[in-house]
């Protein structure tokens, strides 16, 4: 994957307002700079737009070039305020809000940063491959960094199936399943090895690799195995690959070393659902995760799970209407609470859900949840313009 | 209250530039001056004071990007040295230096990719006679390497330091690292294999340097320490290929039921059976290697080395392109290409392979 942008510089410029140029001078002057530009005499282009911009400062499309020279020669902040300006005179600056994330980033405007991605996000992340390669990889980092590893695994997971083992990749993978709430620039030294394992494992996985997965699972607890997480990892290898019984054990034990791991409580809920097996305890699992972080809306749905095949429709259907309340755009949630509506003749509505599942069923393949990651969209959409 | 805060700042001025307080220059010329003389009298905070002041006058200012930039980095403000040579090297594209302070200050911030690539551009330009300059980038470059998987590219890169002249002592780390196939830095090594990563690059070094024995006694002390470590059979097995072929391939398939996804040691042993003309033993272990890695140019050259000895010649001559199209500078593939091809009768693709070994093999007129 490549994750500077080599090809920045070829970007059609297709969102910027194209104000006339209204004296001789500024013609000139702008003529001058997309030639320098064009020809790669970029001091010279830096100049030559800077005095444009100064004849006219709301010349925006001086400002995008001139920013994006600056992005090519990473001189982030002169870069960043090049941007600012442009969203500021362009009517259409879609792309540049992923820029603009991208130089906050680097300039360590970490809360700027992940707004102006979630506000590209919402515009529909507009750009070019390669853009929306580098902004989301940011974008996941800071995920991470935030402490929401599930939603930057969906990302960073995508990222691994389309492009494939990266080193870089693996190190942001290996931090946000080891919910470390770091970014790679900034992790404590001595956690290299156990963030490079849990990474490669993890990219293995995603290329179906479960055999390299494994192994590299094996390392991690051979080295690091009364580590927070590192079983809860392992545990999710094995439930990815339909070994339910061994993502068991992993998950009991690391509720030994961490009594309080939601997650390992819900996947352990989970994979008990999945066998119809132990359900009560599956049953005290999800609600005792429940107990501990009550807006997760995989514990609901575990919960809602649990109760339906229990045969408890009537609480499964407030589980599982509080898991779609929570993850409105999951499809298994969906899933489930039609079959619950089913079970109570409630028709209408198991129509509805059966609906909204279809309509929602092809983001169903996904190493995250999608649940959490959804949640990250809904959070995003409650947010004012 | 603004009162104080100028007197504060007038005070902190007055300690830091006590000589040029006095006749404070305020051209650029005259700040140049200033900041040079201040420099030669080692009066570093004057200098920077004044090479700042400079760069305000004329952000553009090379001489005044370089001098702060340089002197930041040696006082390890490295965020702001890196700023300052991003900047210098926009406007000195070809400055070997440039890039090389530019990739230092950016492998001690953490921005390894970088880093690597502006090292990689120092080189390419060059460094003059920076003796010591060349020497930090290229350790830089290697442990980078490594830190990236590159491990073949990092030892070839630290065999040509050890025969420089490269201090030993500092090569055992990065070696060990790139010889276990660790992704790490020198200082990211667990605490708990430090030991064996320095004895692994004292074997290696021993190898270079042609002391087989001393090597192989190494390599068996830090299995008898570490018996279940990926990579440390492999090191053994490598070395006993060459001298006991029948020990070698026993190491390589304990370092295979240790860590199974090891290209490398599927390689060695696939190619081994091929010397050996077992190439029923060689085919799956160089698929397998192949799937494991399909990015690597070794494995399709093997892979196609194995199905030519198999007499397929379609499927052989296949990776083997591949393998070229990947590696096109590797004579041992072309070559390769040349006996597969007259086996195959296409005598004018061999030609044309025997050619393009000649032009490699050509003397290079720079």
């Amino acid at each position: 994957m490549v994750w500077v942008l080599p090809f920045l510089l070829a970007l059609p410029l297709s969102a910027t307002s194209q104000t006339a140029p209204a004296s001789p001078s500024f013609a000139d002057v702008s003529h001058r700079a997309d030639a320098a530009r064009v020809q790669e005499r970029f001091p010279e282009a830096i100049q030559l737009y800077k005095q444009g911009i100064k004849l006219r400062p709301t010349w925006s499309e001086g400002w995008w070039w001139l920013g994006s020279i600056y992005y090519e020669q990473d001189r982030f902040p002169e870069a960043q305020a090049a941007f600012e300006r442009f969203v500021a005179t362009s009517p259409k600056a879609e792309p540049a809000y992923a820029f603009l994330g991208l130089c906050e980033y680097e300039t360590g405007k970490y809360d700027a940063a992940r707004r102006h991605f979630s506000q590209w996000a919402l515009k529909g992340s507009p750009g070019t491959s390669e853009l929306i390669d580098v902004a989301l990889f940011h974008w996941a980092l800071l995920l991470t960094q935030e402490g929401k590893f599930a939603q930057a695994l969906y990302l960073l997971d995508k990222a691994a199936q389309h492009h494939g083992p990266n080193p870089l990749l693996v190190e942001a993978i290996g931090l946000a399943w080891l919910q470390l709430r770091n970014l790679p620039e900034d992790y404590p030294i001595e956690q290299r090895e156990i963030v490079w394992l849990a990474g490669t494992a993890s990219v293995s996985a995603s290329a179906d690799n479960y055999k390299k997965a494994q192994e590299y699972a094996a390392r991690l607890v051979s080295h690091y195995g009364d580590r927070p997480n590192v079983h809860y990892f392992r545990g999710m290898l094995y439930f990815f690959d339909k070994q339910e019984e061994e993502a068991q054990a992993e998950f009991r034990r690391e509720l030994e070393i961490s009594p309080k791991n939601a997650s390992a409580m819900i996947q352990l809920a989970l994979a008990q659902a999945s066998l119809r097996e132990k359900l009560d305890e599956a049953e005290n699992n999800a609600s005792n995760a429940l107990s501990i972080d009550s807006e997760n809306p995989l514990g609901h749905y575990a919960l809602g799970t649990v109760l339906l095949l229990q045969g408890k429709y009537e609480p499964s259907v407030g589980e599982l209407q509080r898991a779609a309340k929570l993850a409105p755009g999951s499809a298994r949630v969906h899933f489930q609470l039609a079959n619950a509506y089913r079970r109570l003749d409630r028709m209408s509505d198991f129509e509805r859900e059966k609906a909204l599942f279809e309509n929602l069923k092809d983001k169903q393949e996904v190493f995250a949840t999608v649940e959490e990651k959804l949640m990250d969209v809904s959070d995003q959409r409650e947010q004012p313009k | 209250m603004t009162a104080c805060l100028f007197l504060v700042c007038s005070l902190a001025l007055a300690n830091l530039a006590p000589s040029t307080q006095s006749k404070d220059p305020s051209t650029l010329d005259q700040i140049s001056t200033a900041a040079q003389a201040a420099r030669d009298q080692n009066q570093d905070d004057d200098a920077i004071r004044l090479f700042r002041k400079g760069l305000k006058i004329k952000p553009d200012w090379d001489e005044g990007l370089w001098y702060l930039g340089t002197m930041l980095y040696e006082r390890e403000q490295f965020a702001e040295s890196r700023d300052l040579l991003r900047r210098f090297v926009a406007q000195n594209g070809t400055s070997g230096p440039g890039w090389a302070i530019l990739g230092l200050s950016e492998y001690h911030t953490r921005e390894y990719r970088r880093s690597l690539e502006h090292l990689q551009k120092s080189r390419d330009y060059g460094l003059g006679d920076r003796k010591e300059l060349a020497n930090s980038v290229y350790y830089v470059v290697a442990v980078l390497l490594t830190r990236f998987e590159q491990y073949d590219d990092a030892m070839t890169l630290l065999f040509q330091m050890k025969s420089e002249g490269y201090q030993e002592e500092l090569l055992l780390e990065p070696l060990g690292l790139a010889s276990v196939r660790l992704p790490f830095l020198p200082s990211e090594i667990p605490a708990d294999r430090r030991k064996m990563v320095r004895m692994a690059g004292a074997g290696s070094l021993a190898v270079a340097g042609g002391r087989r024995e001393e090597a192989e006694k190494i390599f068996h002390d830090i299995i008898d320490a570490y018996p279940k470590e990926p990579g440390v059979h492999f090191l053994l097995g490598a070395l006993l290929l060459n001298v006991r072929p029948e020990d070698g391939i026993k190491e390589m398939e304990r370092e295979l039921q240790i860590s199974p996804s090891h290209v490398a040691a599927r390689l060695r042993l696939a190619q081994e059976y091929a010397r050996q003309q077992n190439f029923d033993a060689a085919l799956p272990l160089a698929k397998e290697a192949l799937h494991l890695d399909p990015q690597d140019f070794s494995c399709h050259m093997v892979l196609g080395e194995v199905l030519v000895g198999k007499a397929d010649l379609t499927g052989g001559i296949q990776e083997l392109e591949t393998a070229r199209d990947r590696a096109p500078e590797l004579a041992r593939i072309r070559w390769d290409l040349v006996r597969a091809y007259n086996q195959a009768g296409r005598e004018s693709d061999a030609n044309r392979e025997k050619k393009a070994i000649e032009k490699l093999s050509a003397p290079n007129p720079e």
